[in-house]
């Protein structure tokens, strides 16, 4: 609205007196907060002043501020057909199409004025996905914590990335990457049978393609199976020993099944690998308790507090160093370790009907 | 590594004729998928552990108020089963005076104990609705006393036993309650699958403590305990004097929640503190869908340890007592982490399956939706039983003898045809009770049958240690469930054993060069 009222100052010499008193009171109205009023003054410029460009875009905002996507996309278009290079009406025609489902009608209006996050919503709607990544990721240059940007982003790149998978297993059914994508699907739908049967048949044709192995651990993870799951993350890590995530899974494999001495082991070479990951330095603390080292213990859950502060995953440092310090005869480190327990649990999951 | 032969045989013995009737509707009513209980124990004192099943009740789309569940009817009768010399059983439950179960109690668990110290064991039946205490005759009949007792509690009890944690000779009665629900106020959930609801959905309530008086009443001292002053969603029940004080500490086990230990103060009040002693939550301080509990010394270092099971990805948990009222977890190291990770556990036990002086774990085992499988392929509704050899403290999975997958509630133990090996039996779902025979072997064994004088006749509660193991005299612990009084030990290669009884009286005794292979009984000593 800024704009059009210092095209408004700027034009006033080219409309009619009765046309810039109403175009006056629908500023004054406008900025009371009065938009029906605002709406009822610009619609009368407009009637008043047919050839002024501006009284149609002054109206077609007002309208937009009424929610009224469908009322303002005429005056919108009739502002352009008497100003093609308005960009304002093109900006405010664009996100009214857009909100209307006309995202095809919306793009030109959006890319002439560059409008980032709005033409990459149009381009999702449209299925052009690789423009949509490419403009919302530049808009989120722009805004870097914005949600809607990073929810459109994240939405925008899942779709390209399903189109290239349904590419994939299409244009080639029996490649290993169609029985590795298939494996995935599988995987998210926790049908396990099928993504174990996908990630084999996948192995066996190109068992040495990165990560398979791990995907396959997972499956076998996911199922209980720690057993598979150690022998497939074994299998990985042997092929990648510079990969920190072969070496965590495998570590919290082989812990899951009480070989506390060689996950501890493992974990060690996870931290080193890529130091400073929470997870790895949890189950890190976990393994050395188990395996009798407090010290390590103490100080693997000590940096995961350090490291995360305030999350679930801290609460459970704090009720690890809890358990360490009550076996080691502890009593007041223990008590304060759970009291940080208990006060990170109710903030972090706040009590329902919990007992009292 | 698995045991070369199975050790179980799975029976149907000739007569055992009984189907948990627990009537799914697609309502979901939660009550549908937590019964059965069953209990091992000789009613008639003829040296045959006869068995008790409790059955569900007949439940109607939706249920109509007031709710009857059909008791009368046959088909959902409670049972009692009286063994034969030959190993068969007899249908006594209209002799006995079993066959009324109340028109609006929907069965659940069963507890046994001699309440009145009279030689014969009485058995307490707990259900969604009113309680039920029978005294036993003597005569092969049974009597509700109820009123008299006034136990009959109310809202939904799960598992119960007797104990005595005052000490004063007489059989007290803890009863497991599960939440405040009832069939107008319940509901489904799940997406495009309706399933039961989880326990959070619904209020917590409390668990009931009754003191025997000693004249065939008991008090409710819920209250005045301490007991009450927790709420919970409690399924499973097992007692255990965890820190040496000499008296009984009470371990709850949960639904959906942190567990509860309450500690016997040792004035008949008790203090929960599951949190502080470290037998409340995960590894990682998850809270935990307890189920089923037993309060027995795995590592056979003479402190009682604890197991819950619970569902999958949770890991069966199993809290090590490491002295002074402490406890750690030790799942991972004992092997269950591999064990149990996906499957879901109800009624179990640590008993010395394969005699070797080390107790095992058996677990009946099912999920609790019956269309699990549907939302999570990766799970499954029905599961055969686990069976784990203690192999010095660590689990090893064992072939059971029974692969077939059944939806298992209720496990109780007892050594059915005496031959010095622990069998089993286990409720299902719809089903007959799997029998679980041992196939026995050649080690030796040792069954204890305790005999108080100033304690409680069948000395419950007391600490009995063969050679290496020790056992708390308990028919309480599993789910829903009541196990054999005589308290088992393998021995392994010995042919003798040194026994030592702490009773709750305080008394002790020891027997040296006790012969193996035997059942013994054991008299307390009238004076210290």
């Amino acid at each position: 609205m800024r704009h059009s009222v210092l095209f408004f100052c700027l034009a006033l010499q080219s409309i009619s007196p009765e046309g810039a008193r109403h175009m006056q009171a629908g500023v004054e109205a406008h900025k009371q907060g009065r938009v029906e009023a605002a709406i009822a003054e610009f619609r009368k410029a407009t009637e008043t002043d047919p050839e002024f460009a501006e009284a149609f875009l002054d109206l077609g905002e007002e309208l937009m501020q009424f929610h009224d996507y469908g009322a303002a996309v005429a005056p919108l278009k009739r502002a352009l057909e008497l100003q093609p290079d308005l960009d304002a009406a093109h900006l405010q025609l664009g996100y009214a199409l857009l909100s209307l489902g006309y995202a095809s009608e919306a793009i030109p209006h959006l890319e002439r004025v560059h409008a980032l996050e709005a033409l990459g919503i149009a381009q999702i709607e449209t299925g052009q996905y690789q423009e949509a990544v490419a403009n919302l990721g530049a808009a989120l240059v722009k805004r870097p914590n914005d949600p809607d940007l990073l929810y459109y982003l994240g939405r925008a790149s899942g779709l390209l990335s399903k189109r290239a998978i349904d590419t994939l297993v299409s244009s080639h059914p029996d490649s290993a990457r169609a029985h590795q994508a298939m494996g995935e699907n599988y995987f998210v739908l926790r049908q396990m049978p099928q993504a174990e049967q996908e990630y084999r048949e996948a192995i066996r044709q190109r068992p040495e393609i990165p990560g398979l192995q791990l995907e396959l651990g997972l499956v076998y993870a996911g199922a209980a199976q720690w057993d598979k799951a150690e022998g497939a993350f074994r299998t990985e890590a042997k092929r990648q020993p510079g990969s920190a995530e072969a070496a965590y899974h495998l570590g919290t494999a082989l812990l899951q099944q009480g070989k506390t001495h060689e996950a501890r082991a493992e974990l060690e070479r996870a931290e080193k690998l890529q130091p400073d990951m929470p997870e790895t330095l949890y189950s890190l603390g976990k393994a050395a308790s188990l395996d009798g080292d407090l010290l390590l213990a103490e100080k693997s859950w000590t940096r995961v507090i350090a490291l995360e502060k305030e999350t679930s995953l801290a609460a459970q440092a704090h009720f690890g160093l809890a358990s360490l310090y009550r076996r080691q005869g502890k009593i007041s480190e223990a008590q304060r370790e759970m009291q940080e327990f208990k006060r990170l649990q109710s903030a972090i999951e706040p009590p329902r009907s919990e007992p009292k | 590594m698995a045991a070369t032969a199975p050790i179980f045989d799975l029976k149907l013995p000739r007569g055992l004729d009984f189907t948990l009737q627990n009537s799914p509707t697609p309502e979901k009513y939660l009550i549908e998928t937590m019964p059965g209980g069953v209990a091992l124990f000789d009613y008639n004192n003829d040296g045959l552990l006869d068995i008790f099943l409790v059955n569900g009740g007949h439940l109607t789309r939706p249920m109509q108020l007031p709710e009857k569940f059909d008791r009368a009817n046959p088909r959902y009768w409670n049972r009692l089963y009286r063994q034969n010399k030959d190993g068969s059983f007899t249908d006594v439950t209209e002799a006995a005076g079993l066959a009324t179960a109340g028109a609006g109690n929907y069965g659940m668990g069963v507890a046994v104990g001699d309440y009145d110290n009279d030689g014969f064991a009485d058995l307490f039946v707990t259900s969604y609705g009113k309680n039920v205490l029978y005294h036993n005759n003597g005569d092969g009949t049974f009597t509700d006393v109820t009123e008299k007792a006034g136990v009959a509690g109310g809202g939904w009890s799960v598992s119960a036993g007797f104990f005595d944690y005052d000490n004063d000779g007489h059989l007290d009665l803890f009863v497991t309650r599960y939440m405040e629900w009832d069939t107008k106020h319940s509901k489904t959930c799940g997406g495009a699958w309706r399933t039961y609801c989880p326990p959070v959905e619904f209020p917590a309530t409390t668990n009931l403590l009754y003191r025997n008086r000693g004249d065939g009443t008991f008090e409710d001292v819920s209250q005045k305990s301490g007991i009450a002053a927790k709420k919970g969603r409690a399924l499973g029940v097992a007692f255990a004097d965890c820190d040496d004080d000499g008296f009984m500490d009470i371990f709850v086990a949960n639904d959906g929640m942190q567990q509860y230990l309450f500690h016997n103060n040792g004035n008949r009040t008790f203090t929960e503190c599951a949190l502080e002693s470290g037998a409340a939550l995960s590894t990682d301080g998850k809270p935990l869908s307890g189920m089923g509990t037993v309060f027995q010394d795995y590592d056979n270092d003479g402190k009682p340890d604890i197991l819950v099971t619970v569902l999958p990805r949770e890991i069966y948990a199993l809290y090590h007592n490491d002295g002074a009222g402490l406890f750690s977890a030790r799942s991972l190291e004992a092997g269950l982490g591999a064990l149990t990770a996906g499957s879901s556990g109800w009624g179990v036990g640590l008993e010395d399956f394969d005699n070797d002086g080390w107790k095992d774990l058996l677990v009946a085992q099912s999920h609790v939706l019956n269309n699990v499988e549907a939302i999570d392929h990766s799970l499954h509704y029905m599961e055969p039983p686990l069976l784990a050899l203690n192999r010095n403290g660590r689990f090893e999975h064992a072939d059971s003898g029974i692969t077939i997958p059944v939806a298992g509630r209720g496990l109780a133990f007892g050594d059915l045809n005496n031959d010095g090996w622990m069998d089993a039996v286990l409720t299902v779902l719809g089903g007959h009770p799997l029998v679980l025979m041992n196939r026995g072997g050649k080690r030796h064994w040792l069954a204890i049958k305790l005999r108080g004088t100033r304690s409680n006749r069948d000395g419950m509660g007391a600490r009995v240690r063969v050679n290496r193991q020790t056992r708390f005299a308990t028919t309480a612990g599993s789910y829903l469930s009541a196990n054999d009084k005589r308290l088992h030990f393998g021995l392994d290669d010995s042919n003798t054993a040194t026994v030592e009884v702490l009773w709750p009286s305080g008394t002790r005794q020891t027997l040296k060069d006790v012969r193996a292979n035997q059942f013994l009984e054991i008299r307390e000593v009238e004076q210290s």
